[in-house]
């Protein structure tokens, strides 16, 4: 189905109203720069534009559909920039600063299933978050991840595998909405 | 009981490294095709991706500036409205009676500072590489930066790196040249990245002797009205 009609702007503002914050604040977690981020949310909303926002509801919530497309850019602008070289020296992007500024009802709520995500994620033996982290927030494949560790391929694989059934797990323990 | 694709073995451990994105790009399209045909893999992949799905928002809560959705919007209102110029069925970059391009004053502009950058640029500058399974053409670039034209089954996409940002309040839009009059205006607008980079994805080459792209106003234009900022010779 198509979310917005690539003659009506007024939808596809609402569209980024609704979730270019969400955006913005997984790009910047993956490329550690707000200039950075901007680009990447820039490309990831007007490929959504130009594709008529077309999204098929079987693969999730609207919110997962866009930020699915945010992450394979960021992915994308890691891969091809030096920002991958720079986090990997400092891995600076674990560290987060949150700006101040007034909290919504829908904001304090964001908060707080962003806590609780990180409370499960904090949960996991370290070596699985570590994993999960260079994978998802990093954009490192696993074979970088394995260099960069001095990890065997295969052991890495199945941390990845072991900390996201985990995760799964303390999820459902702590009953978090679907995203 | 379902019976485990073949290559269930080769592909199962790859599970969690493809959910996050891991993988390579040639591994993960491997993994997708398996995953077409294995409903083990289905099942586990169903239920981890609420794991992953999950993770984006454990990102702290930053607030976009609002320059961005200002030059979204710029982006996405200029293409609208030559959608809308083009009628309810298109959306499709638009085509004019060559007639229509007799307008002579932007045409007339647009055709000098064309040839003005051809023959300073010299026919040696416009160099095409016939790749395997498609072709890159390096563009030649006024004002700084580089582009190349990459073609794949017909269809083409400009990627370009250290581009001039465009000029206050216009955006740079592709032109397709088939040899009339004038070129043809598409609905590609696009505004460079901060490290002045961009990817565009261009229209339907078939017949195109040449990308070009001009600065123009938000909106776009019916005709060149900016400098040519490149031209890549297909």
């Amino acid at each position: 189905m198509h979310l917005v009609k690539r003659d009506d702007p007024r939808a596809f503002e609402v569209l980024y109203e609704r979730h270019s914050g969400a955006a913005f604040s997984l790009a910047y977690r993956m490329v550690g720069r707000g200039n950075v981020a901007e680009d990447v949310v820039q490309e990831a909303f007007l490929s959504i534009w130009r594709s008529g926002a077309r999204y098929e509801r079987a693969r999730g919530s609207v919110r997962t559909w866009v930020l699915g497309i945010v992450h394979h850019r960021a992915i994308d602008q890691l891969r091809r920039s030096s920002v991958h070289d720079k986090r990997r020296a400092s891995d600076e992007g674990i560290e987060e600063r949150v700006e101040a500024r007034e909290r919504t009802d829908a904001e304090v709520a964001r908060r707080d299933e962003a806590a609780t995500i990180r409370s499960a994620m904090d949960a996991l033996p370290a070596e699985q978050s570590h994993v999960i982290e260079l994978a998802y927030f990093g954009g490192f494949t696993h074979t970088e991840i394995a260099a960069i560790l001095e990890t065997p391929v295969g052991t890495v694989k199945g941390r990845m595998r072991l900390g996201l059934e985990k995760l799964r797990n303390s999820l459902r323990m702590l009953e978090m909405p679907s995203t | 009981m379902t019976t485990p694709a073949r290559d269930h073995d080769q592909w199962a451990d790859s599970l969690g490294a493809w959910l996050l994105g891991a993988l390579p790009e040639d591994e993960a399209a491997g993994f997708k095709r398996h995953l077409d045909e294995c409903a083990i893999c289905r099942d586990d992949a169903a239920s981890l991706q609420v794991a992953a799905d999950a993770l984006p928002a454990s990102a702290e809560l930053r607030t976009p500036p609002p320059a961005l959705k200002a030059r979204i919007m710029a982006v996405v209102e200029g293409e609208a409205e030559l959608l809308h110029a083009a009628g309810p069925e298109s959306d499709r970059p638009q085509r004019r009676s060559w007639l229509a391009w007799l307008t002579p004053r932007p045409a007339l502009a647009w055709g000098l500072a064309l040839l003005l950058l051809v023959v300073g640029a010299g026919a040696g500058l416009l160099a095409a590489d016939a790749l395997q399974g498609g072709e890159t053409i390096t563009a030649q670039v006024s004002g700084g930066g580089r582009a190349s034209l990459e073609v794949e089954d017909g269809h083409g996409r400009l990627v370009a790196s250290d581009l001039p940002a465009a000029p206050d309040g216009r955006v740079y839009q592709v032109w397709l040249d088939k040899g009339g009059a004038s070129p043809e205006p598409t609905d590609a607008l696009f505004s460079p990245s901060s490290d002045g980079s961009a990817h565009v994805d261009v229209p339907s080459l078939e017949g195109v002797r040449r990308v070009m792209v001009t600065d123009e106003p938000t909106g776009g234009s019916r005709s060149p009205t900016g400098k040519v900022l490149l031209t890549a010779t297909t």
